[in-house]
């Protein structure tokens, strides 16, 4: 029994700590796969010294976290006391108020807190942008609060309530008895709560998402946002780094309780000199001190008089530094001293429509898909450019000017291009077969085939294929498209979208369509994998381009950004990170040789001009796709989600395990 | 007698409609060692915690040198209190307790210093200034509690049930402690407990209280001789208590005889409660006694015998050093001063019969005053 006991023991700390250890295991290794440990390297560590970018998300995240905890404590212990002198009956129903929040799912308080901020900021105040660093930390004042008076409310229970008639009858005032014997009392309830107050606060990721505007952006926030590529290694290395903080932070606190509590229990107190407690104080004093210019230098940083000017991009869309390119925004800063760049993400057409479409923020430029730039103008959301401030425009490919999102080159200038092909696996895909879409078809690789996880692109796949237009409105096509997806379901393993990495490096499917720039990455990351666009069949061909939405504050800096990325040097650098085709002139010139060679991103011109390009979709289109899609995947049943549930069961298993083991062990405790 | 430091003038509480107190008058001399006696939920803390501004009275005024005091929180009257578990704070040494109060008055540091060391030698703890609260032993703790409340050169000083939680001899020794410490120090004692002999032994008046009430005031010796009903008659120490008729001034008529007694006063022919100390009643042979009896049971109890002797049905406890086997015949004699006699009152007929009377009964009551909280 007592071998039993120990093996589970054993094995809930494996439990719980294992996913740490690959963590820490990864932030060392010199390979950027997570499978493989290829080798010892402090690099990521140094990459993420020099990532400031990282560092002031990090920055962000404690600030808030202090900030909130510390109005949390005080408040939370002031009302835990309130409470705690309610009539019982009133006490208990207070208490379940307090409750609910914590119990309340994430996504319901952070959407109701983004509403109540929106309805405050914009229609009683009028602000431009109503979510800000202030909302972001309401919020998490506000979810804080409770955890701080439920630590808080067992201390005072256990207290005995003669100590505070005891202050009172030597004199103290309500005040002075709670401040010089309740608040040493409850004091160990209060650090617990603050401590889980700071730790809910710095992971927090839902409710932050939801409150924050452009302007301050919390690491778990951004970190979210990085999903056009995989994460980077030195992000690693800053939660192995945070861990540890916080490993230690828990173990000094509970050295520290254990030599109290030892104290205690020898029985001369030693008596402090006159001289300690002075030097105790000033320790005391400087660390406030220290606490609060860090804050406030924190707020001044990010609020410096410069002209701010807010990019919201897709997640990982422009070179940063990393791997030996060029830190574009870092550059353009340098160029432009006045200019601070405030760099947010996005991970999808449609979240950057929802963004800019709720309102209370403000932004500068953008960089959204082409049929997404028809909609944005067909809803006045784009104000057009003033082509004076940007002469690096002569620069932009003919090819990609009166296109037929924005046919009078008014509201938008190209960034990036690129295609949709097939990536597949010549070790295991016979040559012979790779003929066109109908090889995503192919029951000889039933299961090994991958499909979109978006409805767009994956009816697109299904319409050229069945040789429809991939912008007909028809809803007879539709179907028939659905129908194609449909009879493909039961070959497809799984719907993915940035997964697509991991499964196809790590070959456990085959064939795939997908965006012509990540195939590039992936055929980097394993030489087996090919390329393929069926230009016989047609494919999309598809175009970002810079915008300003029209919410915007600082057209005339944005505007200097579009000038800078669009200098052939620049946008050469630029590609040799997010791996697209670059519609500037001369810019291959600039590009590693590779990629300015590579037909992948290069395709000769004969072959481009096939390709089409997604136009806007009344709002009708787009949804019948999506219930379309959504029928698709429910009727068929996802394989690969089989699969998965064969997981469940280990899962349950090991919780079951868990839990058994704690009843194990805390009846027998007692009976001892 | 010294000048009337404190006056409780028809004092009620209710809590949620329950009445805790029931119309309290009472003077607290100064200098004065009164102790507040009565059974557990009698009100006796109650009223404690009134005086010490821990609770306002629905009804009735605190005087305090013939202010009103009702509205004068806690921490501004000149009394203090040492509370039942003392109540010592944790996170401070025994310098830091006793200092307490000082500090908060914001003395001079060399003040402080000066009055806790005096303290500490009145209370015998010198020297342990810096050791923690929880080394020190209970009756150590209790001495603390006090030099804290003390050291404040209060006028009045509150116990409640100081000695509750400390073994017997070191309750008889504190007992000796607290008056001693009374004495030299001057000022007057409020003291609440719920053991008669602690309250005899110590107090210059006791207040013997019930249901909300007070029984009776009076000294120790007089609550003891001359209890004023069955209730005060039973609470303090144990009493035979019997139906009688009171037929003329000094004549009283029970068990189908009139006896000699030192009352006078009643109406005649009045029914009366008739009580006889158990320690009063003296054993003679069978034939010459007033009454006569058989011995049902014998229980040895260090100092003397509980014999209960049933006479004719009703049974009395008797208290003596002489011993008499079980199913003996006895009988007793009762001298004129022996007899005490009260009037009839609503705690008639609830005590004084050791028809159900055990060892362990005792024992039993004990238990159920420790739980008052």
């Amino acid at each position: 029994m007592k071998k039993a006991n120990r093996i589970l023991t054993i094995l809930i700390f494996a439990f719980l700590y294992l996913p740490m250890l690959v963590l820490v295991v990864a932030s060392f290794n010199t390979g950027k796969d997570l499978t493989i440990f290829q080798g010892f390297t402090l690099d990521n560590y140094k990459a993420m010294f020099q990532d400031k970018d990282l560092l002031a998300l990090l920055g962000n995240s404690l600030l808030i976290s202090i900030l909130s905890t510390a109005v949390a404590t005080a408040f939370g212990t002031l009302s835990a006391v309130g409470i705690h002198n309610l009539k019982p009956r009133l006490r208990k129903t207070v208490m379940s108020l307090t409750n609910i929040p914590m119990t309340n799912p994430d996504i319901v308080t952070g959407i109701s807190l983004s509403l109540l901020f929106v309805f405050i900021g914009s229609t009683l105040l009028h602000q431009k942008e109503s979510l800000n660093f202030w909302t972001l930390l309401i919020a998490h004042i506000t979810f804080n609060l409770p955890y701080v008076i439920l630590n808080v409310m067992p201390k005072l229970k256990q207290m005995n309530p003669a100590l505070q008639d005891a202050a009172m009858d030597l004199g103290c005032t309500p005040v002075q008895s709670f401040f010089k014997v309740t608040l040493h009392e409850i004091m160990p309830g209060i650090v617990s709560g603050a401590i889980m107050a700071f730790t809910m606060s710095l992971d927090d990721f839902v409710i932050s998402y939801f409150v924050t505007g452009s302007g301050f952006l919390t690491l778990p926030v951004e970190i979210y946002s990085y999903t056009k590529k995989p994460m980077q290694p030195r992000v690693y290395a800053m939660f192995t780094l945070l861990f540890l903080l916080i490993f230690v932070l828990m173990v000094t606190m509970n050295l520290l309780q254990i030599r109290a509590d030892k104290k205690k229990v020898s029985k001369q107190v030693k008596p402090v000199s006159k001289g300690q407690k002075v030097f105790r104080r000033v320790c005391a004093g400087v660390c406030a001190v220290g606490v609060l210019l860090g804050c406030t230098w924190l707020i001044l940083s990010t609020r410096q008089k410069k002209v701010t000017l807010n990019v919201m991009n897709w997640g990982q869309n422009i070179a940063d530094g990393s791997d030996e390119t060029m830190d574009i925004v870092a550059a353009f800063e340098e160029k432009y001293p006045h200019i601070n760049v405030n760099y947010t993400t996005y991970d999808s057409n449609e979240s950057l429509y929802a963004k800019l479409a709720g309102g209370g923020l403000t932004v500068d430029l953008i960089i959204p898909s082409d049929y997404m730039i028809a909609r944005l103008i067909s809803e006045n959301m784009l104000n057009p450019l003033n082509f004076e401030n940007i002469p690096n425009y002569r620069y932009v490919q003919e090819q990609f000017k009166n296109t037929a999102y924005d046919p009078d080159n008014r509201y938008s200038v190209p960034y990036t291009w690129g295609t949709v092909g097939i990536l597949y696996n010549s070790k295991y895909v016979d040559e012979a077969d790779v003929t066109g879409w109908e090889l995503l078809w192919n029951e000889k690789y039933a299961g090994k085939i991958l499909q979109f996880d978006n409805s767009r692109d994956a009816f697109g796949v299904a319409q050229f294929l069945s040789g429809i237009s991939i912008n007909t409105t028809d809803t007879a096509e539709l179907k028939l498209a659905a129908g194609k997806l449909a009879e493909q379901n039961p070959l497809v393993r799984q719907y993915v979208m940035d997964q697509i990495y991991g499964i196809m490096e790590g070959e456990n499917a085959w064939i795939a369509p997908y965006y012509a720039g990540d195939c590039m990455m992936m055929m980097d990351a394993n030489p087996d994998l090919r390329f393929y666009l069926p230009e016989e069949q047609g494919f999309n061909l598809f175009i970002d381009a810079m915008c300003v939405p029209s919410c915007s504050e600082n057209q005339a800096e944005a505007e200097l950004f579009i000038d800078f990325l669009c200098d052939p040097e620049i946008s050469g650098a630029n590609m040799d990170y997010i791996c697209y085709g670059s519609p500037i002139e001369g810019a291959r010139d600039y590009m590693d040789e590779y990629l300015a060679e590579s037909d992948v991103i290069y395709p000769e011109q004969s072959i481009l001009d096939k390709g089409v390009s997604y136009l806007f979709l009344p709002a009708e289109t787009n949804r019948i796709m999506d219930n379309l899609f959504m029928e698709v995947r429910i009727a068929g049943g996802d394989t690969v989600e089989e699969e998965e549930t064969s997981v469940l069961p280990v899962v349950l298993t090991f919780s079951g395990l868990a839990v058994a083991a704690a009843l194990l062990f805390l009846p027998k405790r007692k009976r001892k | 007698m010294s000048k009337e430091l404190i006056r409780l003038q028809d004092l009620t509480m209710e809590f949620d409609g329950e009445r805790i107190l029931d119309g309290i008058n009472l003077y607290f001399n100064d200098k004065e060692f009164l102790t507040l006696l009565g059974p557990s939920g009698c009100g006796k803390t109650t009223t404690l915690r009134i005086i010490g501004g821990f609770l306002t009275p629905t009804s009735g005024r605190v005087l305090f040198d013939g202010k009103c005091i009702n509205d004068v929180p806690a921490y501004q009257r000149q009394i203090n209190t040492v509370f039942q578990r003392y109540a010592l704070f944790p996170h401070l040494d025994v310098y830091g307790n006793i200092a307490f109060g000082l500090k908060v008055a914001k003395l001079s540091k060399e003040e402080i210093h000066e009055r806790v060391q005096e303290i500490l030698t009145v209370v015998g703890l010198t020297g342990f200034e810096h050791r923690s609260i929880d080394s020190l032993s209970g009756g150590q703790q209790q001495r603390v509690a006090i030099a804290r409340a003390l050291v404040n050169r209060p006028k009045v000083l509150l116990l409640d049930e100081p000695l509750a939680a400390l073994d017997l001899r070191l309750r008889k020794d504190m007992q000796n402690e607290l008056k001693r410490i009374q004495q030299a120090m001057g000022i007057t004692f409020i003291y609440v407990t719920h053991d008669q002999e602690e309250a005899l032994s110590m107090s210059d008046t006791v207040v013997v209280m019930d249901k909300g009430r007070i029984q009776q005031i009076g000294r120790p010796e007089d609550i003891y001789n001359e209890p004023k009903n069955a209730f005060v008659a039973d609470f303090i120490g144990e009493s035979n208590i019997l139906d009688g008729i009171m037929l003329s001034d000094y004549k009283v008529k029970f068990f189908g005889r009139v006896f000699d007694c030192v009352d006078a006063g009643f109406a005649p022919n009045e029914p009366v409660d008739v009580v006889i100390r158990p320690e009063d009643i003296d054993f003679v042979p069978a034939g010459e006694g007033h009454l006569v009896g058989t011995v049902t049971s014998v229980t040895f109890k260090g100092l003397n015998y509980d014999i209960i002797v049933d006479f004719r049905g009703f049974k009395w406890l008797i208290q003596t050093t002489d011993y008499h086997g079980e199913g003996e015949t006895v009988g007793i004699r009762l001298n004129p001063e022996d007899i005490h006699i009260m009037h009839k009152s609503e705690y008639s007929g609830m005590f004084g019969d050791y028809s159900s009377y055990s060892a362990e009964y005792d024992e039993l009551t004990e238990d159920a005053d420790d739980e008052e909280e």
